[in-house]
């Protein structure tokens, strides 16, 4: 009695998730994950941590390798002790090569190593599972520098292999069937993938999102291009040769002329001889009433780090949610200064939305009793600059008849437009007025302003972009920054004007931008070039995938969510609400997900089995239920016994069905011949009512 | 019947309730089919692992406004949530059947069979589990499972199966299901076997000494068909050999010598209860080997002198059950 059953016991099994030492198939799975996980990011890291990383993944795959091929041979393992010294050397090394440790950036790149240091000493099933919650992690820290479409696209592959390491981890390994085969495990985790996407759906619109972040976002040492409050010589030319973007516009109505396209940003009131810096603060300011239309439309902002938000001179409103009323308290994002800036209320560190209004005026009211004295100053250099512009005043005593003068001279000495000015010495605006000639719209804009404050004509610096490319493949505008700009404004019968001398000397810059301003054969950013054909048309058309990308999945944020509630007529939305949908969403979703799930399985269970699943359930109703015991044939035999006037179709199903079931089939053909078969002896058969009265 | 239920009524209402969410007592009288009021679920600890991880990511994905890190989190959310699908889907269904309880001596395992019918669709890594014991398998479609529970037996006597678990987490491990179903079937287990009894007390009425110079082996007195539990010794192997049937060769007399008396009140009074019982079922199997019939008599319990394997463990049963009541 004992020894039977010891032979006849069944696996013993432990537990389900206790740990069992890892297998190979399990091993390279948590390989391909760690693999799909680390790519994405791989990119976005100096190249030796990227190759590092792969490298200690590879390693463990080739000492599986090894393993198999000489299987005998003690495993090759490496100590844990080296493991925990190369980790230490590795921050050692992150440490050296990006000048700090506890950032954002040098911590995923330890994250990176980190994993591959935790496949090589992984050992259970239970460090496997762990390695694939770092996984996981790792998935997500590459949109910490790019959210674009392709970064979404790279992480799934990741996401489906995810599902399959945590099949085949939980597999308990048995001696006859070691593994389930890959393609099953795939397609079944592929299958929850996509089961569970409602859920994932649900979640994203509805879950609440942050209005501002919970803990500071660190410092992250991270360069971003963009306008900063300080303009020096070089500065936004250097800006200009960046295709990227700055901001996206939809516009409401129709779009402003190019040359009415001054998205106005940082005011720069101070001047040191050389550079220059916005006034320390600025008071608030007020929105001018103007009896112009105005222009409405909405601008995706990409993170640049500063508070500035741009409008078209002259903003109407203040910068708010999209789609929310105007006027509705809370909705507004921002606030204007007096300088008829846009101020966020925070660094703008992540992709923003606002809607604006602006009028198209090139002047707005000004205060002379406050705005007279900061912005005559100069300091004591550029000396010929300044003895020019007292000769210049002197036959031209009205303000609008100077400034006509010096924007006439710009435009009728040689100064020439370039990307590339020579580098000025110690008075850079008497070099590049009387030496040179040849500039930026930075050294325009500065000469402009020097030259009016020297004449007493309260004047400053506005740095902004001009222009904007209108993508026709999704009818909106993209700025760049190429598109960068600096223009000037004066104060002129108690209001400030606008005033851009780059138009005076390269009218084509405000135009046609930048392309069509500097002659053919210099170097213009690629996308700011006018003529380049198809391969422009391509970037086009996926800049306005992207855009719709931005607009409708990164850019969902807190106010997005605000407004959808706000469509479903529920704001402020109230948490039994949210519970409500979200419990009749889950119920729907649940019952969705099983039922089909049972549908498919008898669709794709085998056919003779359920049709003699059905068999055997309208006899059991006509009174002859099968007997556990019984094969096929015995109970066909019963049963046209019991009938039989049905005897040849009984005879034909137990045959049939044994033959499907038990049988060694050659060909598809003949199974299908043999359903067949099966199917039409049971059309013969009446329903079990009948049956249960005929004999 | 008021609105308000007794106090009475009450207990009556929790005691069911219990019973419905535990399965505390054997109330499963036929096969089971696990249907979703007996089905629970919860993560396991891989599963809490996944989900503190998720909300790690969720955190860090809100506070950087990450869309795409809340997406992919959320992505993960959606396989955990169909990964609960599956694993109930994996148990909802499975037709559980208790087949036979077997019989061992104290100290050993007695083997619970039990059958896992999955319907028209294949149920992975199912296990079960009862009283410290495992067993895991995969019940193809349409066909069943066996799994044995080897349930250790320390002591003698009934040994109930109890409630059964039922549990899988497959697909993913990140979930648990399990199920309770509570049979009420029990296995034997009879006294452990004394080592190095002394030789079988000698037979009433002088046929021992007719037995002596014989053996066991002597005297065929024909075959006849085989039955289940006869000692492989007495098999006609040559008849198997030869394809015949199978048959058990039966001797003159009905043994290999005369009856024996087995009783409780001829063993040394020294001897304590529980040394007497497994002295006695040294000379049961001892009287089994050597074909000869035997009679047990103890206090309250008197069995006649027979042989065969229902005898066998009758009188075997009598012991695992005796109590010393008995005596009184």
């Amino acid at each position: 009695m004992s020894a039977a059953r010891a032979s006849g016991r069944p696996r013993k099994a432990a537990k389900p998730t206790r740990a069992h030492a890892i297998t190979a198939p399990q091993i390279r799975w948590l390989g391909a994950l760690l693999i799909a996980a680390q790519l994405p990011q791989a990119v976005h890291l100096p190249i030796w941590v990227a190759l590092i990383g792969f490298t200690l993944v590879l390693v463990r795959l080739a000492l599986l390798e090894r393993n198999r091929v000489r299987p005998h041979a003690k495993p090759a393992r490496i100590p844990s002790w080296a493991l925990v010294v190369f980790a230490i050397a590795a921050a050692g090394a992150l440490k050296v090569s990006f000048g700090y440790l506890l950032g954002r950036e040098p911590s995923v790149a330890f994250l990176y190593i980190l994993v591959g240091i935790k496949f090589l000493e992984t050992r259970t099933t239970r460090d496997g599972a762990l390695l694939c919650c770092l996984a996981c992690f790792l998935l997500m820290t590459p949109f910490l520098y790019s959210q674009s479409l392709f970064a979404a696209v790279a992480a799934l592959p990741a996401l489906l292999i995810v599902g399959a390491t945590l099949d085949s981890l939980n597999r308990i390994p048995t001696d006859s069937a070691m593994h389930a085969p890959w393609r099953e495990t795939v397609q079944r985790s592929g299958i929850m993938l996509l089961q569970g996407i409602p859920i994932a759906v649900l979640l994203f619109l509805l879950f609440p999102r942050l209005a501002s972040p919970l803990w500071g976002l660190p410092a992250d040492y991270r360069a971003t291009t963009g306008l900063s409050d300080r303009m020096s010589p070089g500065q936004i030319s250097d800006l200009s040769l960046s295709d990227t973007v700055a901001f996206r516009v939809d516009f409401e109505g129709p779009v402003p002329a190019p040359s009415q396209r001054y998205w106005r940003g940082p005011v720069l009131t101070r001047f040191d001889g050389r550079s220059w810096t916005a006034a320390r603060a600025e008071s608030q300011g007020e929105l001018a009433r103007y009896d112009a239309p105005s222009i409405a439309y909405t601008v995706a902002l990409e993170p640049h780090d500063k508070p500035w938000l741009f409008a078209l001179d002259v903003p109407a409103a203040l910068p708010r949610v999209p789609r929310s009323p105007i006027g509705e308290p809370g909705s507004e994002i921002g606030t204007l200064t007096r300088d008829q800036r846009l101020l966020a209320r925070t660094p703008v560190a992540q992709p923003l939305r606002y809607a604006q209004i602006s009028v198209l005026r090139d002047r707005y009211p000004g205060r002379p009793d406050l705005d007279v004295s900061p912005n005559t100053q100069l300091p004591r250099s550029n000396n010929r600059t300044l003895a020019f512009a007292r000769g210049l005043r002197s036959t031209h005593p009205s303000d609008r008849a100077y400034i006509s003068a010096v924007l006439r001279w710009f435009n009728t000495e040689s100064f020439v437009y370039t990307l590339t000015p020579p580098l000025a010495g110690r008075d850079p605006v008497d070099f590049f007025l009387f030496e040179e000639r040849r500039g930026f719209c930075e050294h325009y804009a500065s000469a402009f302003v020097v030259l009016l404050r020297a004449a007493g004509i309260p004047a400053r610096i506005v740095t902004g972009y001009q222009g904007g490319e209108i993508n026709p493949r999704g009818e909106y505008m993209i700025v760049r920054h190429s598109d960068a700009h600096a223009w000037a404004e004066a104060l002129l019968d108690g209001e400030w004007q606008r005033f851009d001398p780059t138009a005076a000397v390269a009218p084509s810059r405000i135009e046609m931008g930048l392309g069509g301003a500097l002659p053919t054969g210099a170097p213009v950013p690629f996308l700011a070039r006018l003529d380049i054909g198809w391969l422009k048309n391509v970037r086009l058309v996926w800049d306005a995938v992207n855009h719709d990308w931005r607009r409708n999945v990164i850019g969902y944020n807190h106010d997005r969510q605000r407004s959808l509630w706000r469509d479903l007529d529920i704001d402020p939305p109230k948490l039994p609400w949210i519970v409500a949908v979200v419990a009749a969403f889950i119920t729907l979703w649940g019952t969705g997900v099983l039922g089909f799930m049972m549908w498919t399985r008898n669709r794709r269970n085998d056919r003779a089995l359920v049709l003699w699943n059905l068999l055997t359930r309208r006899l059991a109703h006509a009174g002859l239920p099968r007997h556990c015991h019984e094969g096929p044939m015995a109970f066909a035999r019963r049963a046209a016994q019991r009938w039989p006037r049905f005897g040849i179709a009984f005879a034909a199903i137990g045959e049939a069905f044994s033959a499907l079931r038990y049988g060694a089939m050659a060909t598809a053909r003949e199974r299908d011949a043999l359903v067949a078969t099966l199917e039409r002896a049971i059309e013969v058969l009446p329903p079990a009512g009948a049956l249960r009265t005929t004999t | 019947m008021s609105a308000i239920p007794t106090p009475a009524r009450w207990s009556e209402l929790l005691a069911r309730l219990r019973q419905r969410t535990f399965r505390t007592s054997p109330g499963d009288r036929d096969a089971v089919v696990l249907r979703h009021s007996r089905i629970y679920i919860l993560p396991t600890k891989r599963g809490w692992t996944m989900i503190a991880t998720l909300l790690t990511m969720l955190l860090a994905s809100l506070n950087y406004a990450l869309a795409l890190g809340v997406g992919v989190t959320f992505l993960l959310t959606g396989l955990l949530a169909a990964a609960l699908l599956h694993t109930f889907r994996n148990l909802a269904g499975i037709e559980v059947t208790p087949l036979a309880a077997g019989e061992t001596f104290a100290g050993g395992h007695v083997a619970f069979t039990l059958a896992l019918h999955g319907g028209a669709a294949t149920r992975t890594q199912v296990t079960l589990a009862a009283a410290g014991a495992t067993a895991t398998g995969d019940v193809p479609a349409g066909a069943a499972l066996t799994l044995t529970l080897d349930v250790a037996a320390p002591l003698r006597g009934n040994v109930a199966l109890g409630r059964v678990t039922l549990l899988s987490d497959f697909p993913l491990g990140l979930w648990r299901g399990w199920a309770y179903v509570h049979f009420p079937i029990h296995g034997i287990a009879y006294p452990a076997v004394e080592i190095g009894a002394p030789p079988l007390p000698r037979s009433y009425g002088g046929a021992d000494a007719l037995a002596a110079g014989r053996g066991d082996d002597n005297d065929l007195a024909g075959l006849r068909e085989f039955q289940r539990g006869d000692p492989p010794q007495r098999i006609a192997w040559k008849a198997v050999a030869r394809g015949a049937g199978w048959y058990t060769k039966e001797f003159e007399g009905a043994g290999g010598g005369g009856p024996i008396a087995l009783a409780w009140n001829e063993l040394p009074p020294s001897l304590a209860t529980e040394a007497r019982l497994s002295r006695l079922a040294a000379w049961i199997l001892a009287a089994e080997r050597a074909a000869r019939p035997f009679a047990l008599t103890l206090p309250g319990i008197a069995l006649p002198a027979r042989q065969g394997r229902d005898h066998r463990r009758q009188a075997l049963t009598a012991l695992a059950l005796y109590s010393d009541e008995y005596r009184r």
